[in-house]
């Protein structure tokens, strides 16, 4: 409800001086604690918002380091074991000739989980220093964040399927390797990132 | 109410700016680096250590995916293969499990596992699939951390760590060895042959040879090894031997031991042994070795020696005690004129005499001087029936000369010896030839070269070629007499008479005309003795048929005693003889003369039935059943006529078929004899009739 007021001056709840609810959006008297018509804790700022972005964006980082060294997969056929990582992955589709697959792939695993650490890490320095991005743009690029975010789960979702479809024993199996848990952690930490950051604090650093 | 808020929120903040506004999300990616540092510590602690194998070449290995196996598990894989920097060979590099590497001494062994088919089975069948491994096969030793090993072209005969005693086969030629060829005792596997090699000098062949840990205790001194492979075919007295041993070792050959006497000594790592071809020379083998306390003895003879050698045995009641181990000549003067004598070195092994192994020369020779002393002699012998090879032979002689081991110091003990009997042996296989040379053979040979000329000459005579021809007028003729109209009218005749008869008895029983039956009756007698006369005259012509049966049975014992000249002859001479009966007045006349008694029958019954006389009627019936029985006499000759010409028949059937079976004559002969038989049987049947119920004959019933 807040940003669906006028483009030109944005009044902001802090501004008049009352809270919003992030939940519902009524707008309350500085002194309640809980939203009267949802129950959702009101508090005008989150002030611990930054730093759990920062947490979640780290730990994200962190396990997508052993995501992309760390085989995805581990193909069994006849006895033989072979190990694929994401970017092994690609790679192969691509020798296959399936550039379509490739590109998916590519863009789901890799493209997709760095520009999100990029956009989040963006969004989080923007809010305590001055960057040239207008406040809507902002906004824009944190909406498109969250929502794309879940996409990336696509990998581990083909991961999971195939590991439980095809076990057939001595001919082919499947299964998957740390990668894969490292992969869906990297995801939801970004996730988790992503959910933590208080976007109303985009316009207090657009009001500064 | 905003206002003093930020004025508390000041006092307080500094003091727990850091620590109270630092939020417990921080832990997560805390503790996510911590796992991530976890795993990547784990993985690069259990990476393993990088080891070198050199090979001569990588058939099938290929990097990142061939594994390496200890046991049949996993302990590493291959990472890299690669060109030694001189490219003379393969370096393989491979990581294996910290564990196993810490443990890897240098002498580890590495070979590839490929599928392989060979006599003994089929190998590494599951890398067919799975592609090649490689194995390794070590004793670990703790501590012992070697990198750089030498791959083997193949899997090698005794892994490290297996418990065996390794030994060393020696043989004259390789055919008998091949590299993995079983070692056998008593049938049971209990090692392998590595790959032979010859020998530096060229003069021979070693393979070493691995023999697992609980049989290798059987490997003393006194194992010998022979060759089973292939197999064996003995004919001796016991009949054909065939032996055959396992199939393997008939593919790849095998080597069998066995402990050949007692009392051998354990022996130690790559001992050698020789490998012999067969069993029997390896336990012969016993004595062809020099033992430290062999007993040197020597014989003298005086008699040639002919036949021995070096390395003639010397038997004891059958048993090869030892061997002759050389043989000379010295002139023996003790007896006052010289005189050569012959002189046979033997050493004598006291374990077979019974001795210990180890016994001291001193007591064996005091246990043959002993031996001497009860009688025992050495003496020649021959080694086979056949064999003009000789050997010494230990035997107790009771009744021999006095004589003592002759005990001197600078020369073996002599012992004594006695003549032998070998000459007579000779005598008598000489004899045996002689006698068999003085046989007569050449004149037995011509003896039956001559008969068999004979023979020939018979064969070929133009009588014996004309015999056939003259059975066949003969038979031409007894055709043309049986199946003349005569007598095959005779059973007509027979019955017209017949009916006659019952006429004539019909009218008798309802006539009463006597008067002139007194005469009628005589003359009926007359009559009827006429008839008695015709079968008499009937039994005299086939009284002729008998002799002739006789004359021809005499014949066909003849030629059975094969007087083949006499048989022609006399052939002819019966031949002749029943064409000169068939052609006979007789023979010809007894249609006729039956016919004629029978006309005068007729006669007889017709005056009968013009007579009417009745008074003497009982003498006339008397004397009707006289002439009754007379024609019933006359027709039980007839049977034994028909028997007659069917023996004659049948002989003659045995003489024509001797003559080939497909010549004309023979047809001619045989449908002949089917005629003959034919009229012969239709005689039977008349006779029988007649013998059956002879009133018929009369009454007509």
């Amino acid at each position: 409800m807040e940003d669906a007021g006028a483009p030109a001056p944005i009044l902001t709840a802090k501004a008049a001086g009352l809270v919003g609810c992030t939940q519902c959006g009524r707008v309350h008297r500085p002194g309640v604690a809980r939203c009267t018509r949802c129950g959702a804790r009101l508090q005008s700022r989150d002030v611990t918002s930054l730093q759990r972005v920062w947490a979640w964006l780290f730990a994200g980082l962190v396990v997508y380091i052993p995501a992309n060294i760390y085989p995805m997969l581990l193909t069994t056929i006849l006895g033989k074991t072979s190990e694929s990582t994401i970017f092994g992955g690609v790679v192969e589709l691509m020798h296959h000739g399936s550039y379509g697959v490739a590109a998916i792939v590519f863009g789901a695993s890799i493209v997709i989980p760095i520009s999100k650490f990029i956009a989040i890490a963006y969004l989080a320095l923007s809010v305590q220093h001055q960057v040239a991005m207008s406040a809507h743009r902002r906004h824009q690029l944190y909406e498109a964040v969250e929502f794309i975010g879940r996409w990336s789960m696509i990998d581990v979702f083909v991961v999971a399927i195939l590991s439980s479809l095809v076990q057939l024993d001595f001919a082919a199996s499947i299964n998957p390797g740390i990668a894969a848990v490292s992969f869906a952690l990297s995801v939801a930490f970004t996730m988790i990132s992503a959910q933590s950051f208080d976007s109303r604090l985009i316009w207090d650093v657009d009001g500064e | 109410m905003t206002e003093p808020r930020p004025a508390e929120m000041q006092i307080e903040g500094p003091k727990r700016s850091i620590w109270r506004n630092l939020s417990l999300t921080w832990l997560v990616p805390i503790l996510a680096l911590a796992v991530t540092l976890g795993i990547a510590w784990k993985s690069f602690s259990e990476r393993g250590s990088r080891i070198e194998i050199t090979f001569e070449n990588a058939a099938g290995i290929v990097a990142g995916e061939t594994s390496i196996r200890y046991r049949d598990v996993d302990i590493g894989v291959v990472e890299d293969v690669a060109f030694s920097s001189d490219l003379t060979s393969v370096l393989v590099k491979a990581r294996v499990d910290n564990n196993v590497a810490s443990s890897l001494p240098d002498d580890a062994q590495f070979w590839v596992v490929r599928p392989e088919v060979s006599a003994s089975g089929i190998t590494g069948l599951n890398t067919v699939l799975s592609g090649v491994y490689l194995e390794a096969a070590f004793e670990p030793q703790a501590g012992a951390e070697a990198t750089r090993f030498t791959g083997l072209d193949s899997a090698p005969l005794v892994k490290p760590g297996m418990e065996g005693t390794r030994i060393v086969l020696r043989a004259a030629n390789g055919s008998m060895l091949s590299a993995g060829a079983p070692i056998l005792h008593q049938g049971v596997e209990v090692g392998r042959i590595e790959t032979p090699r010859l020998l530096d000098s060229g003069k021979g062949v070693i393979a070493d040879a691995f023999i697992e840990a609980p049989h290798d205790k059987r490997i003393t001194t006194a194992t010998r090894f022979w060759n089973t492979s292939g197999f064996n075919v003995n004919f001796g007295p016991g009949g054909l031997d065939l032996s055959v041993g396992s199939l393997s070792s008939l593919l790849r050959g095998g080597v069998a031991f066995d402990t050949v006497f007692s009392g051998g000594s354990p022996v130690g790592s790559r001992y050698v042994f020789d490998l012999f071809d067969d069993e029997g020379a390896a336990r012969d083998s016993v004595f062809s070795e020099t033992l430290d306390n062999a007993v040197d003895l020597v014989v003298e003879f005086d008699e040639s020696v002919r036949g021995l050698e070096a390395g003639s045995s010397v038997t004891y009641r059958g048993l090869k005690v030892g061997s002759v181990t050389g043989i000379g000549a010295f002139i023996d003067d003790t007896s006052g004129r010289q005189q050569v004598k012959l002189r046979a070195s033997i050493q004598i092994d006291p374990r077979s005499l019974g001795l210990d192994a180890d016994a001291p020369q001193a007591e064996t020779i005091r246990f043959l001087s002993e031996a001497v002393q009860g009688g025992l002699r050495a003496r020649l012998a021959s080694q086979g029936l056949f064999s003009s090879n000789l050997m010494i032979e230990l035997a107790e002689i009771p009744d021999a000369a006095p004589a003592a081991l002759g005990i001197f110091d600078t020369e073996a003990p002599v012992l004594p010896s006695v003549a032998s009997d070998l000459p007579d042996v000779a005598a008598t296989a000489e004899g045996l030839f002689k006698r068999v040379d003085n046989l007569p053979v050449e004149e037995l040979m011509e003896q039956a070269v001559a008969t068999l000329r004979a023979i020939e000459s018979f064969a070929s005579d133009e009588n014996l070629r004309s015999v056939p021809g003259a059975v066949t007028g003969l038979l031409d003729d007894a055709r043309g007499v049986i199946g003349s109209d005569e007598v095959q009218a005779l059973p007509g005749e027979l019955n017209a008479t017949v009916l006659e008869l019952r006429g004539i008895i019909e009218d008798l029983r309802t006539a009463d005309l006597v008067g002139k039956l007194a005469e009628t009756l005589e003359s009926a007698t007359a009559a009827a003795d006429t008839v008695t006369g015709v079968a008499d005259d009937l039994s005299g012509a086939t009284s002729d048929v008998p002799a002739l049966v006789e004359d021809f049975r005499q014949l066909v014992e003849k030629a059975n005693s094969l007087d083949l000249e006499g048989f022609v002859s006399e052939a002819s001479a019966l031949l002749d003889s029943a064409d000169r009966l068939i052609d006979s007045d007789d023979a010809r006349a007894l249609p006729g003369s039956i016919g004629d008694a029978l006309d005068e029958i007729r006669a007889v019954l017709a005056e009968l039935r013009e007579g009417g006389v009745v008074e003497n009627a009982n003498a006339t019936l008397a004397s009707a059943s006289d002439a009754a029985a007379a024609i019933e006499e006359a027709a039980q000759s007839l049977p034994s006529l028909s028997a007659r010409i069917e023996s004659l028949v049948s002989e003659a059937e045995v003489a024509v078929r001797g003559y080939g079976e497909n010549s004309s004559f023979n047809r001619e002969t045989v449908a002949a004899l089917r005629e003959v038989r034919e009229a012969a049987e239709a005689l039977t049947k008349l006779a029988r009739q007649i013998e059956r119920n002879p009133n018929s004959l009369l009454f007509g019933r």
